[in-house]
């Protein structure tokens, strides 16, 4: 095997792009370490266990450092091939990922490991909050962070909306409700910040941890409230209307390469794997695509029968 | 004489008559009133003046289930003829059933004091609550709620996926903020996640944070509980009425298909009967999708 192909089938097995035994292996052996590294995050906090372990935490966090530094410049070595000369050069590609969701959590979630072996004696404690980073190459391989984000891009229109929404009865609310009580309850509501605070643990719990002294002020209370249901109603509005709308995209576009490969009545082994690879990326369940494939059936015999009905009367 | 054929036409509710709908009522309000009596029975007040009440009631209920269940067995042996299995495929079927296994957990374990005498009767009164999922038998919420949840586990998976990363970085997240200064709620992540998800559940925890920084996660994490609630609500719904959407205009293709001809016969007719009970249809939809398909010449199927 050549360095080119070597090359090439590494891109492919740490893009997902390909289906074999090694690449399902790779995988599995990645997401593993993964929940084993968030894992030791957790427990390394308890006191008791960690002046136990210390040590084979520390083993670990050696050999999972190895392995994700060894992942992330394989990666970035291998994606040089993504584009070809013409496309851009093999730097294109490299520059992709590294800029990429994934390949900033990649290296912040394993470079400053390397930043506190060069300053021994620096004390780098909170660099420890990027190590939990690393959850989040999880998401590479569960679609639902990734898919939660297409669909707030595909609606970002209703998001601003909503958020705009919030920002104004925020604004509005804490500025009245301090105008109101303020002087009869400095303690919480003394000024507009503080107010604000209210406000935020209104909209999030229904409960701001405050008592209205006035009738106005049981009045701004009781809005605020309303106003927290109804910005759950609209996010769920909004994210079920996205959710939905994704679906149906990806259904109609698996549904028409469906029909395109049906279209001369066999399934070959090449078109097979195309299936396969848009069920596996759309995370398509078994029995949705054996739903979209029998309509498909289903409607193409219907045009033959038409057909053969036409031809009889004529 | 009653035939086995016809006992599990009554006990499977296939027969529509008067003693299959009386021996339902029958198990129905048994059921109830074991519920009502184990809630009853847990006031200690009540407890103490019916006692002995309670346990002849015990005794007869077992009885009367543990009659249910073997004549149950012995009649699930007519489900499948000779030609199809036999009369233990059937019994077998059931007794590994959901029902099955309820029917059986539900009552059983009453037997085991009688063989460990000493052991902790708690637990009984626990087993004896599943007798309520029995009622499963005779309406089909529970068991189409269980379907649609394994058809849509994708969905499901994907919201456990985001409440559990969200829980874990926030209370993260929160043990390195107030750790040092709260070591009585904040010592471990693991102690921090109780507070996350209480966070998360509610949108306000059981502490107060002490810092800016705190305060300023606690408020995020409470936002983010309010997001999850949407985006959980927001991905289930939506999966629940694509994959309604995607069987109904799977439906109406065989439905074209059957009416090119503008002839639906016998054989025709059963398929779609078939169909629609697959993907659970209404019948008043299958109507309407008849009527708009042949321009309301043929309504019925």
């Amino acid at each position: 095997m050549s360095v080119k192909e070597f090359q090439k089938k590494t891109c492919s097995i740490l893009d997902g792009s390909e289906f074999s035994r090694l690449s399902k292996f790779i995988e599995f052996f990645i997401v593993t370490i993964v929940i084993l590294n968030v894992l030791v995050i957790i427990l390394e906090s308890v006191p008791e266990i960690n002046s136990v372990y210390s040590e084979s935490f520390y083993v670990f966090e050696l050999f999972s450092v190895g392995i994700f530094t060894l992942e992330y410049i394989l990666r970035v070595w291998s994606y040089g091939v993504k584009y070809k000369k013409t496309e851009g050069g093999s730097w294109k590609g490299r520059k992709e990922y590294i800029f990429s969701f994934y390949g900033l959590i990649d290296f912040f979630a394993t470079a400053p490991f390397y930043l506190q072996l060069l300053f021994p004696a620096a004390d780098l404690r909170f660099l420890r909050v990027f190590r939990l980073l690393r959850i989040f190459k999880l998401s590479r391989y569960n679609s639902a962070l990734q898919d939660l984000g297409e669909a707030v891009v595909a609606e970002r229109e209703s998001f601003y909306s909503a958020l705009f929404l919030l920002l104004i009865s925020c604004l509005l609310f804490s500025s009245l409700i301090y105008i109101v009580e303020g002087g009869v309850q400095p303690e919480v509501l003394g000024s507009i910040p503080l107010a604000m605070k209210w406000f935020i643990m209104t909209i999030v719990g229904g409960w701001g941890n405050v008592d209205p002294t006035t009738a106005l002020g049981s009045v701004l209370i009781i809005i605020t409230q309303l106003i927290a249901i109804m910005l759950a109603a609209i996010l769920t509005g909004v994210v079920a209307t996205a959710y939905n709308a994704q679906v149906t995209r990806r259904e109609a576009q698996y549904e028409s390469l469906v029909r395109e490969v049906l279209a001369d009545g066999i399934v070959d082994e090449d078109e097979q794997k195309e299936l396969d690879f848009l069920k596996q990326k759309f995370g398509m369940s078994d029995e949705q695509v054996e739903l979209i494939a029998e309509q498909v059936r289903v409607e193409n015999q219907e045009k033959e029968e038409k057909a053969q009905l036409e031809k009889q009367k004529g | 004489m009653i035939t086995r054929q016809r006992l599990f036409e009554i006990l499977d509710g296939s027969s529509k008559d008067a003693a299959g709908r009386v021996c339902e009522v029958v198990i129905i309000s048994v059921v109830l009133l074991n519920v009502l009596a184990v809630l009853l029975d847990s006031v200690p007040e009540i407890h103490l003046k019916y006692q002995q009440f309670f346990a002849s009631f015990e005794l007869l209920s077992v009885i009367f289930f543990t009659c249910e269940y073997f004549l149950r067995v012995w009649a699930y042996g007519s489900k499948y003829d000779k030609k199809k299995g036999g009369s233990w495929k059937g019994r077998k079927e059931y007794l590994f059933s959901f029902y099955g296994l309820i029917d059986f957990v539900a009552t059983m374990p009453y037997y085991l004091q009688f063989l460990f005498p000493g052991m902790d009767m708690r637990i009984l009164r626990v087993l004896r609550m599943l007798r309520i999922l029995k009622l499963t038998h005779y309406n089909s919420a529970l068991q189409d709620l269980f379907m649609a949840i394994i058809a849509e586990k994708r969905a499901f998976g994907s919201a456990v996926f985001l409440v559990s990363i969200a829980t874990i970085v926030s209370a993260s997240l929160m043990y390195f903020a107030e750790g040092s200064l709260q070591p009585e709620y904040f010592s471990s992540i693991p102690q921090s996640i109780y507070w996350a998800v209480i966070t998360i559940s509610t949108g306000y925890g059981n502490v107060e944070p002490v810092t800016t920084i705190g305060w300023f996660i606690a408020a995020l994490t409470g936002f983010t509980g309010v997001c999850m609630a949407a985006i959980l609500t927001g991905i289930v719904a939506s999966s629940f009425s694509n994959q309604s959407a995607r069987k109904r205009a799977a439906f109406e293709s065989q439905l074209k298909l059957v009416l090119v001809d503008e002839i639906v016969d016998d054989s025709e007719k059963r398929t779609l009967r078939m169909l629609q009970q697959k993907y659970r249809i209404s019948d008043g939809e299958v109507k309407e999708m008849l009527s708009n398909l042949t321009n309301g010449k043929i309504t019925e199927l």
